[in-house]
């Protein structure tokens, strides 16, 4: 079973991001900053990270090109209210980068198809 | 005195005479010297005396008959006839030459009045060259004007006035006889309507007394440069003037003045007779020289005015852009507020809605389709679907308004990125030079972003690179695209290197996140332009970025 690490500082996402892939079959936890993020990932081993960008302290950016330069295996979603973060450069890090919408369609199948992709 | 004494002469005594002087009244055969329209003489006798007897050899004759007479003082009578003679051909000379001064002066004053007013460069010349031959001031028939071209080191034909034949002449020389013209009204006549077709008349006459100012034995040039007047007599025999020239000017007989202003040289004016062939008086050179000073001072100023005036045109353009561009930028900064705000409240709308939708969405898969419930949750989960819709429209509209794809100038782009970077390029004592295309069209890029992508690559070759080594950055157009190539003499890459070099987090270097290439890599790709790398260990690394230009038309 997959293991996913969902970081969000609203608690709110957190459960609902957690439940709707654990109902996809995944293993999920979930981390409120960047800095509760580095521990777990430090703690346990993950197949992939669902991670937000605007977060209160580390910002999500940060969180990513941390995660990217110890673990270039690491697959990581960036998830976000803005779409504006496509421009920034270190966004481009990431794997695959969603928008937040009530619809978790987009974010499901991006997540399938990196496990997929990392499985190869 | 002399008419004095000899009135007092009784006239009776001397009937025996040969000559007709002693006569009060005589008929027109008594005198060869009286003609037609002296009349006046046969009756007025002192005048006769002075003005013909005096040099009358018949009287000089009973004069000497009569030498023994009085005493002597016959025998002194030629000396005072002499000096007498001799005084009124002195007197008619000075009268005759400040005759001409007076015109000169009356002349230069009017030219003088107009250059003085006048701020315009060619009405400045166009008075100039009508003064020298309208027959007003000077007698000659054609002026060119000659001006030094600093910038090209060349004496230029400018100018020229005259008749370029005698029929022409005629007629122009007529009107002006006839209506009686100021050297005002006729300057203003010609500027107003002979400018274009005098210019074009001597078009070709004006090149080809165009002169580099290198040539310093030309006599034009000579003239310019030794500051000096010349009246040459015979062209033909002058070694500093080429066949040419004297065959196009169709004259032997030319004067040059040179026009200085405060010893810089203005130009030279030439003048000729070359329609009634006169030939050229000295007093004419000399005014011409006098006429030339207030010329060279209104030219110069007019030269200045027109500078100034281009000066002054640049300015209000300069400021007209400015003016423009900060409008811009308000409106732009307007409109980024504008993006802001939608976007934060955007945000700030998007995690409530996300959650609201999203749990109804997860509730519903646990309500059973009978359920009277689900179809509270489906209107939420449609409500939300339908916010969320009108969300991105805003956004989408916000985003618009400041695209960030855009025409561009890459050659802009490339001084504006080495502008960024020429303190990196002083520090580590790598030259850099652009050879950029001129004209490119422009190319639908990122700025940002391609800037990012250029700054890249040269910051990773300036940091291995050592003093002393070069980067040449060029643009040219080709094969329907734009390409812009990056190429250095530093220590290259290896072959197992240029493959990684493209890929994330590879740095050979100490510094550095190492994300630069691979960040380069890929904003190109996302502008659909190809990166070919070459490298020779040794040798240099050469970067080309090929760009799609737009199509033609």
């Amino acid at each position: 079973m997959a293991r996913l690490l969902v970081v969000d500082d609203e608690r709110d996402i957190r459960h609902l991001y957690a439940a709707e892939l654990e109902d996809e079959g995944y293993q999920v936890e979930t981390a409120g900053n960047g800095a509760e993020a580095a521990a777990l990932l430090q703690e346990r081993e993950f197949d992939l990270v669902v991670l937000d960008i605007q977060m209160k302290g580390e910002s999500g950016l940060q969180v990513l090109q941390k995660i990217v330069r110890e673990r270039t295996d690491l697959p990581v979603i960036l998830c976000t209210a803005f779409s504006c973060y496509k421009e920034d450069f270190s966004s481009w890090l990431a794997d695959a980068y969603v928008v937040k919408s009530s619809d978790l369609g987009e974010l499901k199948s991006e997540v399938r198809r990196l496990l997929e992709k990392k499985k190869r | 005195m002399m008419s004095l004494s000899l009135s007092a002469l009784p006239p009776v005594f001397y009937v025996n005479f040969a000559c007709c002087w002693p006569k009060e009244h005589i008929t027109q055969d008594e005198c060869p010297y009286i003609g037609e329209g002296d009349q006046e003489l046969l009756f007025n006798r002192k005048k006769r005396f002075l003005y013909r007897c005096l040099e009358c050899p018949r009287f000089l004759d009973d004069l000497r008959t009569r030498r023994e007479e009085m005493d002597g003082l016959a025998e002194l009578f030629p000396y005072v006839i002499e000096e007498l003679l001799g005084l009124r051909v002195q007197s008619h000379s000075l009268v005759g030459q400040i005759e001409s001064r007076n015109r000169e002066i009356k002349f230069l004053h009017e030219v003088s009045l107009v250059l003085q007013t006048s701020v315009d460069m060619d009405e400045v010349i166009a008075m100039a060259l009508t003064a020298v031959t309208s027959g007003k001031g000077f007698g000659l028939n054609r002026a060119f004007l000659l001006l030094v071209d600093k910038e090209r080191q060349h004496l230029r034909g400018y100018f020229a006035v005259g008749p370029r034949r005698p029929e022409e002449a005629e007629t122009i020389w007529r009107e002006i006889e006839e209506r009686d013209y100021t050297l005002r009204e006729l300057a203003q006549l010609f500027f107003e309507h002979k400018m274009p077709s005098e210019r074009e008349k001597f078009k070709d006459l004006l090149s080809q007394l165009s002169t580099p100012l290198t040539r310093s034995d030309h006599l034009f040039v000579r003239a310019l440069n030794e500051q000096e007047s010349l009246h040459v007599t015979d062209l033909t025999r002058e070694p500093g003037i080429d066949r040419a020239q004297i065959d196009a000017l169709g004259v032997r007989e030319l004067v040059l003045v040179p026009l200085i202003s405060k010893n810089r040289r203005i130009g030279v004016l030439l003048a000729d007779n070359v329609i009634n062939r006169r030939p050229i008086a000295t007093e004419d050179l000399h005014s011409l020289k006098t006429f030339a000073l207030p010329v060279s001072f209104a030219i110069e100023r007019a030269a200045l005015y027109e500078r100034l005036q281009e000066e002054l045109h640049k300015l209000t353009e300069a400021n007209r852009r400015l003016k423009e561009q900060q409008d811009l930028i308000v409106r732009m900064e307007k409109m980024a507020l504008v993006g802001k705000i939608t976007s934060n409240i955007a945000h700030s709308i998007r995690n409530p809605l996300t959650i609201i939708g999203g749990f109804a969405r997860t509730l519903i898969k646990s309500i059973p389709p009978d359920d009277a419930k689900r179809r509270y949750i489906e209107s939420i989960v449609r409500e939300v679907r339908r916010l969320e819709d009108i969300l991105q429209e805003v956004l989408n509209y916000s985003e618009s308004l400041h695209p960030t794809l855009d025409l561009w100038d890459v050659n802009n782009l490339i001084t504006g990125v080495y502008a960024g970077l020429r303190d990196d390029f002083e520090m580590s004592g790598v030259q850099c030079r652009l050879q950029l295309q001129p004209a490119l069209p422009n190319v639908r890029l990122d700025y940002k972003k391609m800037a990012y992508c250029l700054r890249s690559i040269l910051t990773n070759s300036l940091e291995v690179m050592n003093a002393g080594d070069a980067i040449e950055i060029h643009t040219v157009r080709k094969d329907g695209e734009i390409h812009i190539v990056l190429s250095d003499n530093g220590p290259g890459i290896p072959e197992e290197t240029l493959q990684e070099i493209t890929s994330p987090f590879f740095s050979s270097k100490e510094r550095g996140s190492g994300l630069g290439l691979s960040l380069a890599a890929r904003i190109l790709e996302g502008h659909g332009a190809a990166l070919d790398i070459e490298s020779v260990v040794g040798k240099g690394t050469t970067f080309t970025i090929r760009l799609k230009a737009p199509q033609e038309g």
